[in-house]
């Protein structure tokens, strides 16, 4: 579904020490597959270039070299319009802090991404938006202010947003960032089942929970991958992933 | 100190945008500031330069006619008051009669007087404002033919009359601190008083001025009264220097006046402009300054980098105001240097500006100090909190149909939820269009042909006057035998024009000017009552029914001839003809009483005015045949030409304005709504979308500033409109307003130049990253 081939990205900038132009290179060369239903977890340290990857790969961030093709088509030679199109209809995003539009109650942000998109009577949209948000049980939130509900809520109702035209892939970075613990199960849960359901998920995390719901995790560090590793059902797959992580 | 101005240095090379927008802003309330007061100061030096040298009088009365010298003499010494007194015989020419570069000056509606170097006071200063003097065979020319004919030294000037010719050479140009301006009727030639005997015996007619210069201090109003009170000749008007005073100061002072009030309410919006920055900046940066409040920076400290930058921008803007103010006022002030010279104190025009940008930056540092300082007072852990803080915006609720128009949705919805942030730029949204229409809307007025109601007399084409003569009646006999037959005339009617006496409320004498004529022919609108029907009744102009203290219904004492009449008072009507003083009665003048002949007339559908105009001065020598429109033009003098410049100054500062704010306005809320514009493209908004919403929500609020700016320019412009021309007599000014320019194009030309701004300064929402502009 997602063919990353060979990207590389940099940026330029001034050294720190005599102020000379410098290049730093924060993606080197990378390449993956996410097949469709997958669950991609992408971990590694900070600054590694984990989020980077992830807002390439959606068309969010432009990569200086390589390729990625998404559904036959090449995202790095698609122009700003189009690939804003592509985001609403065919991709969901989630942020770390979840982001909404402070103009908005929260109803009115989960289905504003439904109307734009205008596929769908006006009707049936709100209907989804109130079944993801029962099945997200932030049901009884809709009318608050976006400032009104908790982290946990709000992350929740960033996933709906996401959700609410039906898109074939879900990214997340670092979805449970700033959640607690019982949230963060919460979360987690959710996004196990709508994988189930065929959604596939890419996501940037540094929670090794959120890898050990993932199907397949990918390491990063200094900008290459260090490791790709499929975690099938069953067994000790905590302590695999643990051994795993040690090794990469 | 270094660090603070390195922290200013950052902070301009973060902000560039604003910072240049915010310093353009602050050079042309600068430059606009000190520019008027250096139209003012040379205004001022010039006009009391040349009354120093020029000595006017301060009061004086034109007569016609015989009159007992000795009686004046008598009268003179008689007055303790009294300074000195003087004579002044003017030859009054037919402008038919007066030839230059092939061409006479009947196109010119000013009378035009020949007269000698007065001796003791009012005298006519050449261009380096001393006594000018002629020879025989020599003239001297008003400034204002210099100025308006093209007429310089070296010229000749010719005057014929039937077989005579006398030429004169032009040896002088000059200042006539009496009748320098436009908006006195009358224009004083210098000649010899060999040349003014001579011309007497061949055309002309003798007018005399009894002028009267008084002590220090004494109220002209004492010898007004004193002088009518002695019975002495008197069957012309009477000037006072007051009057004289306020032609002059409308004239000259008119651009200085619109330039400061302009630059006030610039400084007015700029300040706006900079306190919305301020709040917007620190708004922004809570979180900083709540972590030098943390760490210990003193509050002092923090405001004075906050308030620093400011005070830089208002520094350069300052100099460079001031430096573009000398050009820039020299260029308004060029007529009055013209007409008056340098003056007693040239010093006013650097000292004034200077002041005056002192008070602009004491303003802006003032203006500075108080947002800062109001923004301060929050506690550090409310500073930390940052956004949190902030006032909320509220909510706009979605269509529950789903979306028509998904852009013009957004950014209503949005507007509603952020109107108190568009409060400034709505403000000078209202200005801009306030300051665009107003002078379009006064120019528009003044020209059209309906303007000359305001002027006494109902809608004609062509004016023609009658007038510096022995020989009037049979002139207008020939006249009207002209008028009689030609087929292109519709209709006309003329009205004679004399003097009669006039008691006050206070029972003294005062000389009203009467015409006397069909006022049924062009129907004039009334501002109350009616025309006078009949013998027993009189129509005044507002100017006199409220010096006479008279309304519609009251009688009026008048003498004429020695008759005694009780008149009635069937109508006022607005007049700023001569002085704004003026009535219409059936007075039936004897024929040496009748100063002019004033004859209106229409002309038929399809016939063109100049063609018309010149085929009467042509059939007709001896008159003055004037087309209505110069007729007005003329009479306002100076004053459509000052329009003329000040709308097209008022257009380009008003679009610069509005591109700058524009700018300003954009730069500010697209710092203020990063996040937003990143979550937007985040479900799939384009940046184009998003430019879109932006553009929406600033030209709905520039339609709205428009609408408002209109109705305000209507509205308070014609008060502002009546006001600067109630000193002339009209009182109730009704604004014109060609609707195409009005409604159509100057809004159209406004709301292009903002969309063009926000088609460039949006550019930058490409570069809004999204992953850098959510994880910051």
């Amino acid at each position: 579904m997602i063919k990353v081939e060979q990207i590389s990205k940099s940026v330029k900038g001034k050294s720190p020490v005599g102020n000379m132009a410098i290049e730093t290179s924060i993606l080197k060369e990378i390449s993956f597959e996410i097949g469709r239903g997958d669950f991609v977890a992408v971990m590694g340290p900070s600054g590694s270039g984990k989020s980077t990857l992830l807002y390439s790969v959606s068309g969010m961030d432009q990569v200086t070299a390589g390729r990625i093709v998404f559904d036959g088509i090449n995202l790095t030679e698609m122009n700003e319009e189009s690939l804003s199109r592509l985001r609403l209809n065919k991709m969901g995003f989630v942020f770390q802090n979840a982001q909404m539009l402070k103009n908005l109650s929260l109803f009115d942000n989960l289905i504003l991404p439904g109307l734009v998109a205008k596929k769908e009577k006006a009707q049936v949209i709100r209907n989804r938006v109130r079944d993801l948000m029962i099945r997200m049980d932030i049901d009884e939130l809709g009318g608050r202010d976006i400032r009104e509900v908790s982290g946990g809520q709000l992350q929740r109702a960033s996933i709906c947003r996401a959700m609410i035209n039906n898109p074939e892939v879900l990214f997340l970075d670092e979805p449970t960032g700033a959640l607690n613990s019982a949230a963060t199960d919460q979360v987690l849960d959710i996004l196990e089942a709508l994988n189930d359901e065929g959604t596939t998920i890419m996501t940037v995390t540094h929670d090794p929970r959120v890898a050990l719901r993932a199907k397949k995790v990918i390491y990063i560090r200094d900008g290459e991958i260090t490791g790709e590793k499929e975690f099938p059902v069953g067994g000790d797959r905590e302590q695999a992933l643990e051994d795993w992580l040690k090794r990469v | 100190m270094k660090l603070l101005l390195n922290l200013v240095r950052k902070d301009f090379k973060r902000n560039p945008a604003i910072t240049t927008a915010l310093t353009v802003f602050l050079i042309l309330a600068a430059l606009l500031m000190a520019g008027g007061l250096r139209v003012a100061g040379t205004m001022i030096s010039a006009y009391d330069g040349l009354n120093q040298k020029a000595l006017p009088p301060d009061y004086l009365q034109i007569h016609k006619g015989e009159y007992d010298s000795a009686a004046l003499d008598r009268f003179a010494a008689s007055q303790d008051n009294i300074q000195d007194f003087l004579t002044v015989r003017m030859l009054t020419i037919n402008n038919a009669n007066i030839i230059y570069h092939g061409e006479t000056l009947e196109k010119v509606l000013m009378d035009n007087s020949f007269v000698v170097q007065n001796q003791g006071f009012d005298y006519l200063l050449d261009m380096d404002n001393q006594i000018a003097t002629v020879k025989d065979g020599e003239i001297g020319v008003p400034v204002y033919y210099a100025d308006t004919l093209g007429i310089a030294t070296g010229d000749v000037i010719t005057l014929k009359k039937d077989d005579y010719i006398k030429e004169l050479k032009v040896t002088t140009i000059i200042r006539d601190a009496q009748m320098n301006v436009a908006m006195t009727s009358s224009k004083r030639f210098l000649i010899s008083p060999a040349d003014q005997e001579v011309l007497s015996l061949h055309m002309g007619e003798w007018e005399v001025s009894f002028e009267f210069l008084l002590k220090e201090g004494v109220d002209t109003g004492i010898l007004e009264q004193a002088y009518a009170a002695a019975n002495l000749p008197a069957n012309g008007v009477a000037i006072t220097a007051s009057l004289l005073n306020l032609f002059n100061v409308f004239s000259y002072g008119l651009v200085a006046m619109i330039i400061i009030v302009i630059s006030l309410l610039l400084i007015f919006m700029a300040m706006l402009c900079l306190s919305f920055i301020i709040r917007a900046t620190m708004a922004d940066e809570q979180t900083a300054i709540g972590e030098m409040k943390a760490i210990g920076f003193p509050g002092k400290a923090i405001a004075t980098l906050y308030q620093l930058k400011y005070q830089i921008l208002m520094g350069v803007a300052g100099i460079i105001g001031y430096l573009g103010a000398i050009p820039f006022g020299n260029f308004f002030a060029e007529a009055v240097v013209r007409y008056c010279g340098t003056g007693s104190n040239p010093g006013l025009k650097w000292v004034l500006p200077f002041l005056g940008l002192l008070f602009l930056s004491g303003m802006v540092a003032w203006g500075c100090h108080r947002v800062v300082k109001k923004n301060l007072h929050s506690t550090v852990v409310e500073l930390l909190q940052g956004a949190g803080g902030r006032r909320r915006e509220g909510h706009y609720i979605l269509p529950s149909s789903g979306f028509k128009h998904t852009n013009l949705t957004i950014a209503l919805g949005e507007l509603t939820c952020k109107w108190r942030e568009y409060g400034v730029i709505l403000l000078v949204f209202i200005f801009v269009a306030f300051l665009m229409l107003l002078p379009m809307n006064m120019k528009q007025t003044i020209q059209d042909p309906s303007f000359i109601t305001y002027m006494g007399v109902g809608e004609s084409d062509i004016r023609i006057d009658i007038q510096y003569s022995s020989q009037l009646t049979q002139q207008q006999e020939r006249v009207l035998a002209v008028l009689e037959n030609d087929p292109d005339i519709e209709k006309y009617a003329i009205y004679k024009n004399g003097y009669v006496q006039a008691e006050n409320d206070q029972g003294e004498g005062v000389n009203i000017r009467v015409e006397s004529g069909d006022e049924s022919v062009f129907p004039l609108a009334y501002l109350a009552g009616q025309a006078p029907v009949g013998k027993n009744e009189l129509a005044l102009s507002s100017m006199n029914a409220t010096e006479l203290d008279k309304k519609v219904g009251d009688e009026l004492t008048v003498v004429y001839g020695g008759e005694t009449m009780n008149l009635t008072v069937a109508g006022i009507y607005q007049d700023i003809t001569y002085g704004g003083k003026t009535a219409k009665a059936a007075i039936d003048f004897n024929n040496q009483d009748v100063e002019v002949y004033i004859l209106y007339l229409s002309l038929a559908d399809g016939v063109d005015l100049d063609l018309k105009t010149n085929e009467l001065r042509g059939a007709l020598p001896d008159i003055k045949a004037t087309p209505v429109p110069s007729f007005i033009a003329q009479t306002l003098g100076g004053i459509v030409d000052n329009l003329s410049r000040v709308e097209a100054a008022a257009m380009v500062i008003a679009l610069l304005l509005s591109a700058l704010v524009t700018v300003m306005f954009l730069k500010l809320v697209m710092a203020r709504e990063h996040r937003d514009i990143a979550v937007k493209k985040a479900i799939g908004f384009t940046n184009r979308d998003i430019r879109i919403q932006l553009g929406i929500r600033l030209l709905v609020i520039q339609g709205l500033g428009i609408l408002v700016g209109t109705v305000l320019a209507n509205t308070l412009g014609e008060g502002i409109f009546s006001l600067m021309l109630s000193s002339m007599g009209a009182t109730r000014m009704t604004l014109l307003i060609q609707p195409l320019k009005a409604y159509l194009i100057c809004p159209a030309i406004q709301l292009l130049v903002v969309a063009i701004t926000v088609i460039g300064g949006t550019r930058a929402v490409k570069h809004y990253h999204i992953k850098e502009q959510i994880m910051e």
